[in-house]
């Protein structure tokens, strides 16, 4: 029998599955455990087709990761030829850049809860 | 013009705009006009481009597949035509034009050739079609600008005519020193051979076997796919995008609206330029005296239009570099772009691949089981943990 698959039914982002109070919270507590950690938040593109889910969602990364060795982590676990189209997105909104490290990334586009939300998507399709 | 062609061209051309009166600057493909002033010379450029468009009645794809591609094939034409913008670069200049029935070179000839819609052309949409299979992407299906990109770089190998090297930057990263490599392969070579005699010997021997001019440099397709938002475009991307057409070494950018191909050519204030693949027009065969009948493959009407904000995220960027001293230029323009403050870069420029990336086994980045046993006792009661990665 196939692993049960928590995607799937936690379809709803994260930022609306927990309160601000509570994932602002469970960032203060993270953070006092494990200092050296940065917590960070992945998701699929609520629209993408391409891309497999991940089975998790919540990341502790070290400070010095750079952002090209996270996505190498990512490319790998969704088993990604080098030659598929991946994109981590910061908040949703710009590519992250590749040599810089999660410090430098977490330092600018952390969110107020104290996450670093990242979203991953593929390319879309064109045909009509 | 005589009356008949006149209203015959207003009949079939009616719906389109005409180019805007603007003193706004207008860049095409690398090239500044004025839009007041050189009205001519803006779609003469234009139409100069290879324009390739849906076709009907071509032999069958696989032998039995489809003969029109109609509803799926526009991206699939617009790689075409990106392609077909550097073979112009390569084999005949940027600065070469187009004239209704004038003699064709034979490099024109050939490059129309290179598209045509058979089997054996090197870039014809069945060979596209046929390649995409391996990506994923049986025959009739959309393609992406990565997944167009990546055919491409295969069937390019294939092209002893041209000797050109198609690199997709991947990770919205272009790495200098992997360009070089692929560019120059002799280097490689005579750094396997050893001694610097031997060098030598390698050096001469690759330059022997390649034409005078690619031997040194074998021309540059640069593709970057890149993805400029989720839904939409991120606005901090749009000056970035704008400077793109402004490099010489600009083949334009494939991409669209949501769902249908354009292969974007320039820009004038906040609207794109773009040839649009959208029109179904009769397959084409070459007629005996090696002539082929090309009006169909030049775009005559004034240019589609369409605001920067309605581009489709999902894109890739072309540069043609034929010589070293091009790559160079154009890496020096890029690295002085991403310096000004005007918005965000769309892709990175490193020097060399960093050594994690050589070998991602190396990297020890699995969970960190000790780490998960103490995050374990700490949110014993959560929904979801954690996952620890360390270095």
């Amino acid at each position: 029998m196939p692993p049960f698959d928590k995607t799937q039914v936690q379809s709803k982002p994260f930022k609306q599955r927990k309160s601000f109070a509570t994932r602002k919270q469970e960032v203060a507590g993270i953070r006092s455990k494990f200092p050296n950690k940065i917590p960070v938040i992945i998701e699929r593109y609520a629209r993408e087709k391409y891309l497999p889910p991940l089975d998790k969602t919540k990341f502790l990364v070290p400070h010095e990761l750079t952002m090209t060795q996270f996505v190498t982590i990512i490319r790998n676990r969704m088993s990604l030829l080098p030659s598929q189209a991946f994109y981590l997105l910061i908040n949703g909104g710009g590519m992250a850049s590749m040599s810089l490290t999660m410090a430098q990334v977490y330092r600018d586009h952390q969110d107020q809860d104290g996450f670093l939300y990242m979203t991953y998507a593929s390319q879309e399709m064109f045909g009509g | 013009m005589d009356a008949a062609t006149l209203t015959y061209d207003t009949l079939r051309f009616g719906e389109f705009e005409d180019f805007p009166e603007t003193s706004e600057p207008v860049w095409i493909l690398g090239k500044e006009y004025n839009a007041l002033t050189e009205r001519d010379e803006i779609l003469s450029d234009v139409t100069s481009r290879l324009w390739f468009t849906y076709r009907k009645n071509f032999p069958p794809i696989g032998g039995t597949g489809p003969t029109s591609d109609t509803g799926w094939g526009c991206m699939l034409r617009c790689g075409q035509m990106i392609l077909g913008e550097a073979l112009v670069c390569r084999h005949v200049g940027r600065d070469w034009r187009w004239a209704r029935g004038q003699k064709q070179r034979e490099e024109y000839i050939s490059i129309l050739n290179a598209f045509i819609d058979k089997k054996d052309s090197y870039y014809s949409i069945h060979q596209i079609a046929q390649m995409g299979v391996g990506e994923g992407k049986p025959i009739g299906q959309w393609y992406g600008p990565n997944t167009v990109a990546q055919v491409l770089k295969k069937l390019a190998v294939f092209d002893t005519w041209s000797r050109l090297v198609v690199h997709v930057a991947m990770d919205n990263t272009v790495v200098i020193e992997e360009i070089k490599r692929l560019c120059m392969p002799w280097l490689d070579a005579a750094g396997a051979c050893g001694g610097e005699g031997e060098l030598n010997g390698c050096l001469e021997g690759a330059c022997a076997l390649a034409e005078e001019e690619t031997a040194l440099w074998k021309p540059l397709v640069l593709l970057i796919p890149l993805r400029l938002g989720l839904s939409d475009i991120n606005e901090a991307y749009i000056e970035t995008l704008k400077q793109c057409f402004m490099l010489p070494q600009s083949l334009g950018v494939i991409g669209g609206k949501p769902n249908s191909a354009h292969y974007f050519i320039g820009y004038v204030g906040e609207e794109l330029i773009y040839l649009d693949p959208h029109t179904t027009q009769p397959a084409v065969d070459p007629c005996e005296d090696g002539q082929v009948p090309d009006e169909t493959y030049h775009c005559q009407h004034p240019p589609c239009r369409m605001h920067i904000c309605e581009l489709d995220p999902s894109i890739a960027a072309g540069f043609f570099c034929r010589t070293e001293d091009e790559f160079d230029d154009w890496c020096m323009r890029v690295r002085r772009l991403s310096c000004n403050r005007g918005g965000l870069p769309m892709f990175e420029l490193v020097d060399s691949q960093p050594s994690h990336m050589v070998s991602v086994d190396a990297l020890n980045l699995t969970p960190d089981f000790s780490d998960s046993d103490r995050l374990e006792r700490f949110f014993d009661s959560e929904d979801e943990e954690f996952e620890i990665l360390s270095l």
